[in-house]
């Protein structure tokens, strides 16, 4: 176990109270006790409040553009996949902005993990619906209450046969910090969803709200999360029971395994050799 | 008398007209010729007009020229379109089970698949062989090294496809070698050191591979993707990454991430793609990560003319992106400078950590040019520019410099840890909202510039010194102009051409230094409102006194250029 203290990072801007913070103290928790050390780390990010993570925790740190999180990570885990590549990202910034790197990393099967801060609001720009807000509930741009059902983001990932999916809860930090764990010890991408309540503008899915819906789904009879359909039915579950723990978890290849040049090694520690006579030589 | 002509092989997409082009170009250049051919296509994979026109000189080439002197026609419509250009002393080879109204000038020469293969049903390999014996014969060139050419093309497809190929290309140069007519290239030897066959994009591929190119990410769009198959097809000799993203902006976030790991990284794409990337190119801007940006272009606005050539999106890849931060633009004229500019793209953007863009377009992309081995580098310098030892205690990856170049480690090397954020950050890279530290950073990278701005040049002039009249142009359109300027002075108009290929920032001092002394200048360029044009006037207070503009999507002929200037020469 590695001392906390090396993952202070600088003061934070979140706002007092915010589920944040029960994300960073699970994190730096598992980071500790797995003895990850920051400079074997690299945290990716995007834009929004969950994006300013990397720079709370003392770590090597890509803080990128809205929703890019996930082709930046990539990018870098392709180049050095000695590094533990961490991407953080918020339920805008990843199921919005950036959806479409979400369906081909979950293709890819990157070795990395993916920690989606979910507080299904827009808060950073003061409010609007995020595409995980629940249906009717109202902001100032959405006066009626939102017209659309949320998007099930684990139960696509399920369907798409992700490698490892999971959901923690940022008031249960001791258990999120087991889900840590997995998350970054586990071989290919892992999506960790974290249910973050908004103190400032989601007066609706509060930390009691949460409280009172949240189950441990490992504890269920018929624990199955190798079992894709039931993975299913457990990740679309949403409302009055909302299931945390592991759902899924599949073996798959990984990204960097489908680029054979990766087997002698990082590309980064690799020296290519290339005589520009030979590189000339398919042209005569 | 000099050996200059044109063979132009048109019909429909699908139908074999690069299937013969290859092979015969590149039988001609092993012949000890010089041969540089356009290609000229539509946006569909079967059907249409499509055609390559190769011009075959014993001296070398820099561009193609008007006019057509062997017509091969896969169909009838490649007559009807064609057939004006033809030269009265012209030779017209066609498929005859596919085209029945000929042209009233010129040598006909008829293709009879059922008499080139008899024996076997395979039409489209018999007119495709056999035009290509066809030409050969015509030009008493011998028939072996195509033979050779054609197994290493069809190889893979088997002996029964080679043999065909063997035994319609010898049918069809039977019929044609009796045949007298204006072209022969019989007196040409095959030279004593070899040249190349080379597109533009292929040379910018090889280049990139030179400099250490190790990651490349894009998302094929027509004319970038030559790029990225180039470098595709050699990914694993070499030992490139190349990842075929989801769409532009993960691309370019790919290779950003790449870089920052700490490997030289490249993406590109067209126009439209590169319109999704802008995004990301501030972020490589602000992160000061180095990336190589290929930005083929193409006629738009929007979707434009997908397969068609421009030189429209100067001004943009000028100005992309919010705000000001510092990059830098090369535009090649040459296969070979397209190779040596790709590779110093590299030390630029590892340098001076920022975005460096090669700006080319469909007509450097997809025009084969004769290349000698000597227009090539020997070696290339690699200059990573990289802090990897043991440091001092804390790092900071934007740590304020006298020349804005902050020392540059990577992620995984060491105790430092490297922090880069597309916020406004301090030297220690974390996201800040002190605006004395804005102020400080933003001057931090613009400081950049000054010392770039010494390094750039890129300046290639032809013709004489003293000549009143100066063509001013960029990019792809070296060979054209350089061309016209030639035919200007052989017909006693003295005229000089000044070519820039480092366009940002732009080279002020050096290129008014080349323009003074131009009485007359006239800028050359494919786009529409003379863009380089406004670049000269606001680096330099020059402009030109007559702008030779084409943006119908067609590359520049030096006859374009010559039209252009008359009233103004």
């Amino acid at each position: 176990m590695l001392p906390l203290e090396l993952y202070q990072g600088i003061e934070s801007a979140w706002c007092p109270g915010c589920g944040n913070f029960g994300i960073l103290k699970a994190c730096k928790q598992a980071l500790s006790e797995l003895e990850i050390k920051p400079e074997d780390l690299l945290m990716v990010s995007g834009i929004g409040q969950s994006s300013k993570f990397p720079h709370y925790l003392r770590c090597n740190t890509f803080n990128g553009i809205h929703g890019r999180s996930l082709p930046l990570a990539m990018g870098a885990q392709l180049a050095n996949h000695e590094l533990k590549v961490v991407a953080h990202a918020g339920d805008g910034d990843c199921y919005g902005e950036g959806g479409n790197h979400l369906l081909a990393a979950l293709r890819r099967n990157p070795n990395l993990t993916l920690v989606v801060h979910n507080n299904q609001v827009y808060a950073l720009t003061k409010g609007q619906a995020s595409p995980t807000t629940d249906q009717g509930y109202k902001t100032l741009l959405q006066p009626e209450g939102v017209a659309y059902p949320p998007l099930h983001a684990l139960a696509l990932a399920v369907s798409q046969d992700c490698s490892w999916v999971g959901r923690g809860f940022a008031g249960m930090v001791e258990h999120l910090t087991g889900l840590y764990k997995q998350a970054l010890t586990h071989k290919g991408f892992a999506l960790l969803e974290v249910l973050q309540p908004c103190v400032t503008f989601n007066h609706v899915n509060t930390y009691p709200w949460y409280q009172a819906r949240v189950y441990d789904v490992e504890k269920e009879s018929g624990y199955d999360p190798e079992n894709e359909l039931w993975a299913y039915r457990k990740a679309k579950e949403w409302g009055e029971r909302i299931p945390i723990g592991v759902i899924f978890k599949r073996s798959r290849p990984l990204l960097e395994e489908a680029h054979p040049v990766l087997r002698a090694g990082p590309l980064v520690r690799q020296q290519p050799e290339r005589p520009i006579k030979e590189l000339l030589a398919d042209f005569f | 008398m000099a050996i200059d002509f044109n063979i132009l092989i048109g019909g429909a997409a699908g139908q074999g007209v690069h299937a013969i082009t290859g092979p015969l170009a590149k039988t001609l250049v092993r012949q000890g010729c010089w041969v540089l051919f356009v290609q000229d296509y539509q946006s569909r994979i079967r059907g249409g007009h499509l055609f390559n026109k190769i011009r075959v000189s014993d001296r070398p080439l820099l561009s193609s020229r008007e006019g057509v002197d062997l017509l091969v026609a896969l169909n009838q419509e490649t007559v009807q379109l064609h057939q004006d250009e033809l030269a009265p002393d012209g030779v017209l080879i066609y498929d005859a089970s596919k085209v029945k109204e000929l042209p009233t000038q010129g040598l006909k020469l008829a293709l009879d698949p059922d008499t080139l293969l008899p024996e076997q049903r395979a039409a489209e390999i018999a007119v495709n062989a056999g035009a290509s014996g066809a030409i050969l014969g015509l030009l008493k060139v011998p028939l072996e090294p195509m033979m050779a050419l054609l197994l290493e093309a069809f190889g893979a497809k088997g002996a029964e496809v080679v043999g065909w190929n063997h035994k319609a290309a010898a049918a069809g140069y039977r019929l044609a070698a009796g045949v007298n007519n204006g072209h022969s290239l019989a007196g040409m030897t095959p030279p004593a050191q070899p040249r190349l066959l080379i597109s533009g994009h292929e040379a910018l591929a090889l280049g990139a591979l030179a400099a250490g190119l190790q990651f490349l990410s894009g998302y094929p769009m027509t004319p970038w993707s030559s790029v990225l198959n180039s470098v595709g097809l050699r990914a694993a000799k070499w030992g490139v990454v190349v990842e075929q993203a989801e769409d532009e902006i993960a691309a370019i976030n790919l290779a950003l991430g790449a870089s920052f790991a700490g490997v030289r990284a490249m993406t590109g794409s067209s126009g439209g793609g590169f319109s999704l990337m802008v995004e990301a190119l501030g972020l490589a801007g602000c992160s000061e990560t180095p990336l190589v940006i290929v930005e083929a272009q193409r006629p738009g606005p929007s979707t434009g003319l997908p397969t068609r050539t421009s030189q429209g999106d100067l001004s943009f890849v000028l100005s992309a992106g919010q705000d000001d931060f510092p990059r830098a633009v090369l535009a090649s004229g040459t296969p070979a400078q397209g190779f040596a500019l790709a590779a110093r793209a590299f030390n630029l953007a590892d340098r001076y950590q920022l975005p460096v863009f090669l700006l080319t377009d469909q007509y450097f992309a997809d025009t084969n040019f004769t290349q000698e081995v000597a227009d090539f580098p020997e070696t290339v310098e690699i200059d990573r520019a990289l802090k990897l030892g043991p440091g001092a205690g804390a790092y900071a990856r934007y740590a304020i410099t006298a020349d804005g170049i902050s020392p540059r480690r990577l992620p995984g090397f060491g105790p430092e840890l490297v922090v880069a954020d597309s916020d406004e950050h301090t030297p220690d890279g974390h996201l800040t909202e002190d605006l004395a530290v804005r102020v400080q950073m933003h001057d931090k990278r613009l400081r950049k510039l000054t010392k770039l701005v010494t390094e750039m040049n890129g300046i290639t002039t032809y013709g004489p010194a003293a000549a009143p009249l100066t063509l001013a142009c960029w990019g792809s359109s070296l060979g054209p102009v350089q061309e016209a300027v030639a035919r200007l002075n052989e017909s006693k108009t003295p005229a000089r051409m000044v070519h820039l290929s480092e366009l940002w920032p732009f080279p002020g001092g050096a290129v008014a230094a080349a323009l003074k002394g131009a009485k007359k200048l006239v800028m050359v360029e494919m786009n529409a409102t003379g863009q380089a044009n406004r670049l000269l006037r606001q680096e330099t207070g020059l402009k030109a006194d007559h702008l030779v503009l084409k943006y119908d999507g067609t590359p520049f002929t030096p006859e374009d250029i010559l039209r252009g200037l008359e009233g103004h020469a």
